[in-house]
């Protein structure tokens, strides 16, 4: 299969190419050379045949007149021995044959086929079946008088021979040429080719990305060196690697290479058009090289500035996204895509109407087509369902327009304020509850002296009737009821802050231990064991001793009845922590825990999971009330932290428990105890 | 490509305008051969002219003569062509030479052998008798008289030559000079034209001083300049040119072929054309007793003793 012309080598081209011209012109100059050189030798062979046979007509005269065959024979044979003429004879006036130069004999036909055309002699050629022949008769003429008529025979065959001789010999150093041509044009092709792949190699260098080879010589010496030049600033300066016209700062250069011309640098250094080629090839992977290490480094700055605006979107919780003018997304946030929980490809080209559930897609595309046909930012907030519970969201859109001011898409912004709802719900019951306090401690104030009445007076009743009789049985449920009453009077009251408090310096476990103390037996009576964990430091604190108790047996009667009367254990457990000044109490339970729904409620007043008729709702509220009177906190921490009942013999079942945390100041220096080492208060 | 076509089509004319032979050629079978056989000319009264020239000169010389005679007599005559004055004399003595044209001396030679003299010419001079005349170079300084001849440097016709030879060497016989006293003696190579080749050696300087037969310069007037040739001498006149027969041959034919040379007048135009071409005035009635003198110019010299004119 021949291959394409251009698949071929440079160097098998120039080959070709040389071998096509020296064929091209030598091919016709032969041919043409032989041509010329055969009717040359044909048009000489014809003048020396005349020449030849009118000699011999004169010559043989002579012997004609004396019929000296001898001499006749001589000069025939000595015609003879000459190489192209292949026969000459003599005929007399009567045509007879007088001698000849052939030997068996003397062909007949060959007498009569040429005569001379009068006193001229004529040519005439023969065709003897082996070659031709021109015949020329020359007439032997003596005082005008015809005696008779040479014949000589020239071979043509043998004149065309030498042409072609001639051709051979052209064709021959022809080829000598065209060999001797190709050695050269190897080596000519083979150092242009051997260069060109030099630059092929170096420009797949330069597409590997390995821009640092060079394709060009080096000069002997810089520019600078030449021309003793001081321009220490200049690219060229000292640079013998590159060459300075296009290197050089474009004050130098002037107008490059044209400007160069006369420069006794450029006519030193300058090489031939494949030089100049690896050398601009030179100067093009430096320029390429710098421009792609600026290159790099914006794109290190580009990248560091997106990865910084990158990390503020995705660090932000907000919800974050860029819409375009059709409704679809651009880009989105980490927290975005957390919230839709889908990654942030599968978010950019959507419209809210895909990746929101219908009714909510719905409205949102809707807002986003009238931001954009407004061109006004819109805030509103918006309630998403998420995970069966509602989700408040602030959403602001804020239309983004191009430098013509037309708005090209929008950028979203949407915050999380479902807690913000929450503690605005929260504000509007306490708010509530205040009032309610306060009406509830005015009705409290009232009832108080008229239940004090009908509690005097029951016991003064009992006094007056007989021990064991029904009456006194029924004055004391009256007197039991009427204790009640007061106690739930006295809990209004202390709610409402009514009550006054008396703060004395106290020990907390001993506090704690009279609160455990009074509720163990009736505890027990439940199958509830109350285990003890007290800080061995006895740590005093200052608060009114009275309300503590009444804390510590709300959260005790509240721990006691978590565990829903199918009995379990209860820790309390208290430590001193000297250097943040507080003391803290856990008061745990293995209960079932508490619903995470109801964790943020349980403070609140009225607030209760247990039947109608059995709880007020007020005892953990009033709990509250008291330890944030005390200046301290209460927490609740549900499911216990893990291995917090490990200190105990039991640890008791699986569930997962609830830990009230209660932390009290020590307000003065002398609650802390003295003597104790400062490492000591941790337990 | 219609360039294309235009470039090939000039790359392809001068093949196309070199192709092709211009001449057709004519078939000839060189196999068949046979050996010729050479006719024999028809029986005639031969006649041969002693070769002083070229044997084109001597055809040219004596054609309208023999076909003059042969007209005049009815008898076929044929010209033949000795190469040598020895061939010719020996020719007259085989007798294949019937009417000889000769000199004096190779008549007395043939004469010798039976030969009969029977008619001479009156010489283009128009006198029946000739001289040699010795020739120099007419800017050759040293030879003034035949004595200046000593030591120099001989060029004669033929040893039998009567005119270019033996007439000077008598001359310079009576004037005591003897062919010793020559630095050399030569003579005129080749057959033919010897006369001729006399003077141009002369003329050319390849030999001192030459001795031809009078009326040989007239000859070569206009082929050289005969103004560079000097005549340094000549000698007595002795009878010219002599027809003779062989011994043998028909009287009645020598009356014959005698009656009509004898007609020939060169007053008239058509005899003075024969005339002038075979080189004479006329011929006149011989007798063998007329070359007498040349006979004892021939003892003088002792050239009897030497048969074939070799002195």
């Amino acid at each position: 299969m021949i291959p394409r012309l251009s698949a071929l080598s440079f160097r098998t081209k120039i080959n070709c190419g040389i071998v096509l011209i020296v064929g091209l012109i030598a091919i016709p100059l032969a041919y043409l050379t032989w041509r010329a050189a055969a009717e040359s030798l044909q048009t000489e062979t014809r003048k020396r045949g005349l020449v030849l046979s009118e000699n011999l007509a004169m010559r043989v005269s002579d012997a004609m007149l004396s019929m000296d065959l001898l001499r006749m024979k001589n000069m025939v044979d000595e015609l003879k021995k000459v190489d192209d003429i292949s026969y000459a004879f003599i005929l007399d006036r009567q045509g007879s044959v007088l001698v000849h130069t052939f030997s068996g004999g003397f062909p007949v036909e060959l007498a009569e086929v040429n005569a001379p055309d009068g006193p001229k002699p004529h040519i005439r050629l023969l065709d003897t079946g082996r070659e031709l022949i021109d015949d020329f008769a020359a007439p032997v003429t003596i005082v005008g008088t015809p005696f008779g008529t040479a014949r000589i025979g020239l071979s043509r065959t043998k004149a065309e021979a030498a042409a072609d001789r001639l051709a051979l010999m052209i064709v021959f150093y022809s080829a000598a040429a065209m060999v001797a041509a190709l050695a050269p044009s190897t080596l000519f092709a083979r150092r242009v080719t051997e260069r060109i792949n030099r630059l092929k190699r170096h420009a797949e260098e330069v597409v590997r990305g390995n821009l640092d080879p060079r394709a060009g010589p080096d000069a002997a010496r810089a520019c600078s060196v030449m021309l003793d030049c001081d321009k220490t600033r200049c690219p060229a300066y000292g640079d013998n690697r590159r060459r300075c016209w296009l290197t050089a700062s474009p004050d130098q250069r002037g107008e490059g290479p044209e400007s160069c011309r006369d420069c006794p640098v450029y006519r030193e250094q300058k090489g031939d058009e494949i030089q100049d080629l690896a050398e601009t090839f030179d100067v093009m992977a430096v320029s390429l090289k710098t421009h792609l290490d600026e290159l790099r480094r914006a794109e290190r700055v580009l990248s560091r500035q997106e990865r910084l605006l990158r990390t503020i979107l995705d660090a932000t919780p907000d919800l974050v996204c860029l819409v375009d003018e059709n409704a679809r997304y651009l880009a989105v946030n980490r927290a975005f895509a957390n919230f839709l929980g889908q990654t942030s490809e599968a978010i950019v080209g959507a419209s809210d109407r895909e990746v929101y559930p219908e009714d909510e897609g719905e409205a949102m595309h809707e807002e986003n087509r009238r931001v954009l046909a407004a061109g006004r930012p819109s805030d509103r907030e918006v309630r998403l369902r998420r995970g069966g519970s509602p989700v408040w969201f602030h959403v602001v859109r804020v239309p983004v327009v191009d430098g013509s001011g037309r708005v090209i898409g929008l950028l979203r912004t949407a915050r999380d304020v479902t807690q913000l709802k929450q503690f605005q719900e929260q504000l509007i019951q306490s708010q509530k509850m205040e009032s309610l306090g306060k009406l509830a401690g005015g009705v409290a104030h009232e009832i108080n002296t008229p239940l004090g009445v009908i509690l005097g007076y029951s016991q003064l009743l009992q006094e007056d009737v007989p021990g064991g009789s029904q009456i006194q049985a029924d004055l004391q449920t009256i007197e039991k009821q009427a204790k009640v009453c007061r106690k739930i009077v006295a809990d209004l009251l202390g709610f409402s802050r009514q009550a006054e408090s008396a703060k004395i310096e106290m020990c907390f476990n001993n506090s704690l231990m009279e609160a455990i103390t009074l509720v163990r037996h009736a505890l027990s009576l439940e199958k509830v064991v109350i285990a003890t964990d007290l800080d061995e430091r006895m740590p005093i604190i200052y608060g009114d001793p009275e309300k503590l108790k009444q804390v510590w047996i709300n959260l005790l009667s509240n721990a006691s009845d978590a565990l829903e009367g199918r009995g379990g254990t209860l820790l309390v457990r208290s430590r001193l922590f000297a250097h943040e000044q507080k003391v803290t109490a856990w008061f745990a339970d293995d209960g079932p825990g508490i619903s995470p729904d109801n964790v943020g409620r349980i403070f609140d007043p009225f607030f209760t999971t247990k039947p109608v008729g059995q709880g007020t709702g007020l005892g953990l509220s009033v709990s509250f009330g008291i330890i944030k009177d005390h200046g301290g906190s209460i927490r609740v921490e549900t499911p216990a932290p893990e291995g917090f009942f490990d200190a105990l013999d039991d640890p008791g079942n699986d569930r997962p428990g609830t830990v009230f945390v209660v932390d009290l100041p020590l307000d003065h220096e002398e609650t802390i105890g003295g003597g104790l080492p400062a490492n000591a208060t941790e337990a | 490509m219609r360039r294309r076509d235009v470039l090939l089509a000039g790359l392809c004319l001068p093949f196309l305008a070199a192709c092709g032979r211009d001449e057709d050629a004519v078939r000839v079978d060189l196999s068949r051969r046979e050996e010729p056989v050479l006719r024999q000319p028809p029986r005639a009264v031969t006649y041969a002219y002693l070769p002083q020239y070229a044997h084109t000169v001597s055809y040219e010389r004596h054609r309208l003569l023999l076909d003059y005679i042969g007209r005049a007599t009815g008898i076929p005559l044929r010209q033949v062509f000795p190469d040598t004055f020895e061939e010719h004399v020996r020719m007259v003595e085989r007798g294949e030479i019937d009417i000889s044209f000769s000199n004096p001396f190779a008549y007395i030679r043939m004469a010798a052998s039976g030969a009969r003299a029977f008619a001479r010419i009156i010489e283009p001079s128009g006198k029946p008798d000739f001289r040699s005349q010795i020739i120099c170079r007419r800017d050759n300084k040293e030879l003034k008289t035949l004595a200046d001849c000593r030591g120099k440097r001989w060029m004669a016709v033929d040893p039998s030559s009567a005119g270019g030879y033996i007439y000077a060497l008598g001359e310079f016989y009576d004037n005591g000079i003897r062919r010793s006293d020559f630095a050399e003696i030569s003579f005129a190579p080749g057959p033919g034209g010897k006369q001729e080749k006399v003077v141009l050696a002369v003329f050319a300087g390849a030999c001192d001083i030459g001795s031809v037969r009078d009326g040989t310069l007239e000859i070569l007037r206009g082929r050289i300049d005969l103004s560079q040739i000097r005549i340094l001498a000549e000698s007595k006149s002795y009878p010219g040119w002599v027809y003779g027969a062989r011994a043998g041959f028909s009287p009645e034919i020598v009356e014959k072929i005698a009656r009509a040379m004898f007609a020939l007048r060169y007053d008239r135009p058509d005899d003075a054309a024969i005339l002038s071409a075979a080189g004479m005035r006329g011929i006149i009635p011989a007798v063998d007793a007329d070359y007498d003198s040349v006979r004892r110019l021939a003892e003088k010299l002792g050239l009897d003793a030497l048969p074939g004119g070799e002195e």
